[in-house]
């Protein structure tokens, strides 16, 4: 067998290992799939509000403002984990924020905000699941970062983790 | 033997190609019309399910999975074809959302590469080979 023959696969073999060695060590965006929306203009839609008797409409809750878009659920464990940096993000930093109560009991999801807190302006209602699908939607909690334009500019798959909560002040003072 | 082993594995790699899978479709979710529910099947089938990514919509049974694959059925039985359920999936979702990544100039290198790779490497052992014939 011809030993020169394995140099060439060796040196690529190498060069896969390092590739993949290198996507390891490096500190890589964990928001999931870049979403299809960035850069386009927010679904419409238009449900129930959860806390009051008037209907959530889609265009007269983005109003020239930066607004951040949280879609989350009782039932769902990371949603009660961010819940601290979603009121923290609302509180300290002075951001609108729109929630989206996905698939969820209404009771229940009053409940919830009574005693966590409400960081939301208004929260919409999403019992079956088809405002989240609109947004492109696959594993809640997801948080969207909209401009005062009501484009989309960022969305971010799973909990606002403290990392994640300074990632979305830089984007916030980035589209300003 | 090596024959044999080569015309077990053969055999057993072309088999792997006529399956009945395992599909997660609940009864309810069944249309009645059969060629709708054919056309359901088919285009499930191809959509990824976004929260076990490895799975399509047809197989998985997580609840997304199921809200798509009703989706997809009330989009046919409104008259779609699949070209406009696609478009209404990937416009949301994005391309990764298909398991089939189209084929886009973007996508040319995930689908030649490795023919690509495959011929030059073939070329490559032919070449050394008669390199060192020669001598």
């Amino acid at each position: 067998m011809n030993k020169k023959l394995l140099i060439l696969p060796a040196i690529i073999f190498s060069s896969i290992l390092l590739v993949f060695f290198y996507l390891l060590i490096i500190d890589r965006d964990p928001s999931g799939i870049p979403s299809a929306l960035i850069n386009k203009k927010i679904p419409k839609f238009e449900t129930k509000s959860l806390l009051t008797e008037e209907t959530f409409i889609s265009s007269d809750l983005f109003n020239n403002e930066i607004t951040l878009v949280n879609f989350f659920a009782t039932w769902c464990k990371p949603c009660r984990d961010e819940h601290d940096n979603i009121k923290k993000l609302s509180n300290e930093g002075g951001l609108k924020i729109i929630g989206i109560n996905y698939k969820d009991n209404n009771e229940k999801a009053i409940k919830w905000l009574k005693e966590l807190g409400n960081p939301y302006t208004s929260v919409g209602i999403d019992k079956n699941g088809s405002i989240a699908i609109d947004w492109g939607v696959y594993g809640i909690p997801e948080t969207f970062v909209v401009d005062s334009s009501g484009i989309i500019k960022y969305r971010h798959v799973g909990p606002i983790t403290n990392k994640i909560y300074n990632k979305i002040n830089m984007i916030v003072i980035a589209i300003k | 033997m090596i024959k044999k082993v080569f015309i077990f594995v053969l055999f057993f790699v072309i088999t792997q190609n006529y399956y009945f899978n395992s599909y997660a479709v609940e009864p309810e979710e069944i249309l009645t019309n059969k060629k709708q529910e054919i056309l359901a099947r088919k285009i499930s089938k191809n959509i990824r399910c976004m929260v076990c990514q490895n799975e399509s919509i047809d197989a998985s049974s997580a609840p997304l999975a199921k809200d798509l694959r009703i989706l997809i059925r009330n989009k046919i039985q409104e008259g779609k074809n699949s070209e406009e359920i696609y478009k209404f999936l990937t416009d949301r979702y994005g391309d990764f959302i298909l398991l089939k990544p189209p084929l886009k100039i973007i996508t040319f290198p995930l689908w030649f590469l490795p023919f690509f790779i495959l011929i030059i490497s073939i070329i490559y052992v032919f070449w050394l080979n008669k390199k060192s014939k020669k001598t």
